[in-house]
């Protein structure tokens, strides 16, 4: 089942910064990273790099990628694709809007 | 390049990180011809977690693998589980490349990438050609090692540098006891930094593992009571001996230039290439450890034989192959994983002329250092639990960002703060 939630205002993430939407608030496997990307979007991606367990929140947003901080994998957070090694399998996205100045994060409830 | 010059097919031969990397990046630009991965070893699986978590358990096989098994088919990779015995080449280059394998087969491509990698150096001391005198570079090698190292097994590491001191690492977290042979006090200097390379050589003995600085010269193995018994001389010219179970030669790797000396490329300390993987031979490229640039000869290679610099140096092959613009790297960078502890490094630490080192403290712990030239430009870096921090400096060392010294020496002043200048 499909819900929305609200996680704040689009204002209070900059430009290449992340917020964290933990899973207790989710109700998804992973916690959720929203990305204020370099080509001006957000987008929503599971926060834990699918390579080792590392949060990708932490990482640099290049353009429309962001790099895990470990170990440098880097993906593409318009599809969770696993752009560069050591990462080879993607990371799920989510759909994220922003409307009247606040994130909306649709997340599926996995259980 | 007109499409003319594409080559139809792409043979591959090693299936580490480098030669995987010029694979998947020749598919991911759009190369359709046939190609096809020659490494006896079979599906190519990733080399840094044998030195850590695959030595301890930690990892599975499956968990090595650089891509999962049914991405060879979908991307119609051909792999052959063969070792590549002779690589023939014409010198007018009219006749494509063959490459022999040990079963005698002929394969032929338009053109060939060596990667090889490097072979580790053996132990040149009496004693040391023994079959309980272990090295470590593939999961072959790795298995050997996990299946000996348990509680209370005698593990002699020789070599203090990153290889020696994370089988140091793993083997004690087993609960081995482990001893660790290594040549100077502070292993690493370049490439952490001298305050860094203390701590980290320091954490050696915390953890519980005898360190005795010095060099080995000789091992002992007829011994019933003890198996192997590895003679160091002190760095102080005093004499020590320790008693092994199991010894392990962790003093370097050397390029493995075998296939490419004898086929009459180019080799000097390494394959020769320029900066987009070409040998001596049009229809030739190399990648990884086994290779050395042109132009960098004298030269250490400190930073060329980590993990990243193989991975670039596959993919830029790949986009040399296709005629297509080699992207330019940025500063070289390593991790390293030992004792618990997480060490990341950019560029080098050996200060130049003019310049200086900044240590960042907390509480006394010296957990990061920056090597600034004399105009405040950064050159190095280095960092313990800190990935971030590295991150950050590796893009002020590639922009040329002149930072603060006072904030960077400053642990409340994240260095992702200073990227903004």
């Amino acid at each position: 089942m499909a819900r929305e939630i609200n996680v704040g205002p689009a204002s209070a993430v900059p430009e290449g910064e992340s917020l964290v939407v933990p899973k207790e608030t989710t109700g998804t496997k992973d916690h959720i990273a929203v990305v204020h990307a370099e080509d001006g979007e957000f987008y929503a991606i599971d926060d834990t790099c699918s390579h080792q367990d590392y949060a990708l929140s932490e990482g640099f947003v290049e353009g429309a990628c962001i790099e895990c901080p470990l170990h440098g994998a880097s993906f593409d957070l318009r599809t969770g694709e696993a752009l560069t090694l050591p990462a080879t399998t993607p990371v799920g996205t989510h759909v994220v809007e922003v409307r009247d100045g606040d994130l909306w994060l649709t997340v599926q409830d996995d259980a | 390049m007109t499409d003319a010059a594409r080559p139809g097919s792409v043979l591959v031969v090693g299936g580490g990180v480098a030669g995987f990397a010029a694979v998947r990046e020749l598919r991911r630009r759009g190369f359709e011809g046939e190609l096809t991965l020659v490494d006896p070893q079979g599906l190519p699986y990733d080399r840094p977690p044998l030195f850590k978590e695959f030595l301890t358990g930690d990892a599975d096989a499956h968990r090595l693998l650089l891509a999962p098994p049914p991405w060879f088919a979908e991307h119609r990779v051909a792999l052959v589980a063969r070792r590549a015995e002779r690589l023939e080449l014409d010198d007018d280059g009219a006749a494509r490349p063959r490459v022999v394998l040990d079963d005698g087969a002929v394969l032929t491509a338009d053109a060939v990438v060596l990667a090889p990698g490097g072979r580790p150096r053996p132990l040149a001391v009496p004693g040391g050609d023994h079959p309980d005198v272990a090295v470590l570079r593939t999961r072959a090698d790795a298995e050997r090692i996990a299946a000996r190292v348990h509680f209370g097994t005698r593990v002699t590491v020789i070599g203090g540098g990153f290889t020696g001191a994370e089988v140091a690492s793993a083997a004690r977290e087993a609960l081995a006891e482990v001893t660790l042979v290594s040549a100077t006090a502070a292993p690493a200097l370049t490439a952490v930094g001298p305050a860094l390379a203390a701590r980290l050589h320091v954490m050696h003995a915390e953890r519980g593992v005898d360190v005795l600085e010095g060099l080995v010269t000789r091992i002992d193995h007829d011994d019933t009571e003890a198996p192997h018994r590895v003679h160091v001389r002190r760095l102080d010219g005093s004499e020590a001996s320790v008693v092994a179970d199991l010894v392990v030669a962790a003093v370097g790797i050397a390029p493995d230039t075998a296939l490419a000396e004898a086929a009459g490329l180019e080799v000097d300390g390494g394959i020769l290439v320029d900066a987009a993987g070409r040998t001596s031979h049009r229809a030739v490229y190399a990648a990884g450890d086994a290779v050395r640039r042109r132009g960098t000869e004298g030269t250490s290679p400190p930073a060329a034989r980590h993990w990243e610099p193989a991975l670039h140096s596959g993919q830029d092959v790949a986009a040399a192959i296709l005629g297509e613009e080699v992207p330019a790297r940025g500063t070289p960078w390593f991790w390293s994983d030992r004792h618990g502890v997480h060490v990341e490094g950019a560029g080098s630490m050996l200060p130049v002329p003019g310049g200086r080192i900044v240590d960042r403290a907390v509480r006394g712990t010296v957990v990061a250092g920056f090597a600034l030239d004399a105009d405040g430009r950064m050159t190095g870096a280095a960092a313990v639990d800190d990935p971030t921090a590295v991150k950050a400096a590796r893009r002020i060392i590639d922009r040329g960002i002149v930072v603060d010294p006072a904030r960077l020496a400053d642990p409340d002043v994240p260095v992702r703060a200073l990227l903004r200048g």
